[in-house]
């Protein structure tokens, strides 16, 4: 499956979905040290997003989120993409200090139609999963 | 995106690395946001929280920084000053300074006004009306919008970062007129404005707030001038239960000469109406039921000079209790003009602590043991500590006068407490 998306930081990635069905914050919602969703209750909680493509509606407030953003990747617990129905922000300078590639444009349903754990290849505008 | 022949030079690296990094970032999220050009701004304010690795990497080769840039109040109790005043741990301390040493270092090299608070209008940094800025920091961003009519977006930590290194940011959002007017009318029922106090100016900003979540706000029929202080803290709380970030006041701030100007000619999409009812909804979130109270906190957002002086007559002949505390967020140079007029001595004699750190973050450093009850003027200060410390400290509001009751006694001089 292939869908097109809009670049707002290009690049060319592949790696394992991490699909949330919520808007996402580095602040709050991450453990930079450790690189697991801290989301209590929600089905991924502890898991790991590092190295993985994530994928969310949207981001969400906490403007001090791009910090911890950074101090995931010098810990070597950043994402490796980030692909959102539409981007906020706070979440678009997240990915931009951290240097990952970040698209938004996606239709929100089909997003979500990806599954945790396929293989996402992201490649200019494109992104295909497998 | 437009870029003038400046901007494209600092893009290109003529200005070095770290500018050519900051400007990839301002292009690349203006681009997102549908910014057709860059602007100058006038000023900006800064969250002196930076890793410091990314510090250097966003100023390698700047020689200063590109705008008037002051700095917020660092997140969490730690003040340089006065952490062993305030009983903040050694082991948490030394970790602080050292990276406080160390951003410092650049700051000085690049001539941040290294003023560590959360309202920098208070210490020195006033915008005009119409002015572009970047500042950080929900009250601040609100009251710049508000009260001084500068354009101020509610940008993250690294664009503000970046428009401070660079002078620029890219012209989106709050900065466009259309999108200045507001959405949300507020109006006031049963209400006597000259007898309001400033936690009861809060109860109307937190009830507010959650109702207006991230819409443009204007109150209208508030028969008295507010002042400063009274500003303060009916607005601040609108970023707190909410992410309101301009409240116009009709007939006071400067957007708002009338309330049609302020609503740009449109019907409001929502009226809200307040009176006693609904600010009891606020209060009695962080009702003070009598509980005995540890510690007092002042100075969210942090204190003006008036409020020095009220402080200092509350506490004038008093001592604080057996183990309870007293701590007053401020820009420090208030603490050398509070030091000058002799009102320092009054505070720090009765045992009351200055910090020039953030009241509302504390649970971000250890707390003191023992302090398992707080009492607070601040609505800012309840949500945010209540939140933070997961429920391990709960927070009461009361006036100034209510909280330095609670953790005093009265002492003569030469008496025995």
């Amino acid at each position: 499956m292939k869908m097109k998306g809009r670049v707002i930081n290009g690049g060319e990635v592949t790696g394992e979905a991490f699909v949330l069905d919520i808007p996402f914050s580095f602040i709050g919602d991450f453990d930079p040290r450790t690189g697991k969703l801290e989301v209590k209750g929600h089905p991924l909680y502890g898991q790991s997003i590092a190295h993985k493509v994530l994928i969310c509606p949207t981001g969400k407030g906490g403007t001090i989120a791009p910090f911890i953003a950074y101090d995931a990747l010098k810990a070597g617990n950043a994402p490796a993409a980030i692909l959102c129905a539409k981007a906020d922000p706070i979440l678009c300078e997240s990915a931009l200090v951290i240097g990952i590639p970040i698209l938004d444009g996606f239709d929100k349903n089909s997003l979500q139609s990806i599954k945790t754990g396929q293989t996402v290849s992201v490649s200019g505008n494109e992104i295909a999963i497998s | 995106m437009f870029l003038d022949k400046e901007e494209k030079a600092m893009a290109a690296g003529e200005y070095g690395q770290g500018i050519q990094k900051c400007m990839d970032y301002l292009i690349k999220f203006g681009e997102a946001f549908g910014a057709e050009k860059m602007v100058k701004i006038s000023s900006a304010h800064t969250m002196p929280k930076e890793p410091v690795e990314l510090l250097r990497e966003m100023t390698e080769g700047a020689a200063g920084t590109g705008a008037f840039t002051t700095l917020h109040a660092a997140m969490s109790a730690f003040s340089a000053r006065n952490w062993k005043a305030m009983g903040l741990p050694e082991t948490f301390a030394s970790t602080e300074l050292d990276l406080y040493n160390q951003r410092r270092d650049i700051y000085t090299k690049l001539g941040f006004i290294q003023t560590y608070t959360c309202l920098p209008m208070l210490v020195g940094n006033i915008p005009n009306k119409g002015d572009y800025i970047s500042w950080i920091g929900s009250g601040a961003q609100l009251l710049a919008n508000s009260l001084f009519g500068a354009r101020c977006n509610r940008d993250g930590t690294v664009i503000n970062l970046a428009a401070a290194i660079t002078g620029r940011a890219p012209l989106h959002g709050l900065f466009l007129d259309e999108n200045r007017h507001a959405q949300v009318l507020v109006t006031f029922k049963g209400l006597d404005f000259g007898k309001l106090t400033h936690a009861d100016l809060g109860a109307i900003g937190y009830y507010v707030g959650a109702k207006a979540q991230n819409r443009n706000v204007v109150m209208d029929g508030i028969p008295v001038r507010l002042d400063i202080d009274q500003i303060k803290y009916m607005m601040a709380p609108l970023a707190v239960s909410g992410a309101v970030s301009i409240c116009h006041v009709v007939g006071l701030t400067p957007e708002a000469p009338s309330l049609e100007a302020a609503l740009g000619n449109r019907e409001p999409e929502e009226v809200i109406t307040v009176g006693r009812k609904e600010m009891k909804e606020s209060m009695d979130q962080y009702a003070w039921n009598g509980e005995d109270v540890d510690m007092a906190v002042f100075g969210c957002p942090h204190l003006s000079i008036s409020e020095i002086k009220v402080m200092a007559e509350l506490l004038r002949e008093k001592k604080l209790k057996n183990n309870k505390r007293l701590w007053a967020g401020m820009p420090f140079q208030h603490y050398f003009l509070a030091e000058e007029m002799g009102l320092a001595k009054i505070i720090e004699d009765a045992g009351g602590v200055f910090a020039s750190a953030c009241m509302a973050t504390i649970p971000d450093s250890p707390i003191p043991d023992g302090v398992k009850v707080i009492a607070t003027n601040s609505f800012k200060a309840a949500h945010y500590i209540t939140r933070f410390s997961k429920g391990r400290v709960k927070v009461v509001i009361g006036d100034m006068d209510k909280c330095v009751d609670a953790v005093t006694a009265n002492h003569r001089k030469g008496g025995n407490s």
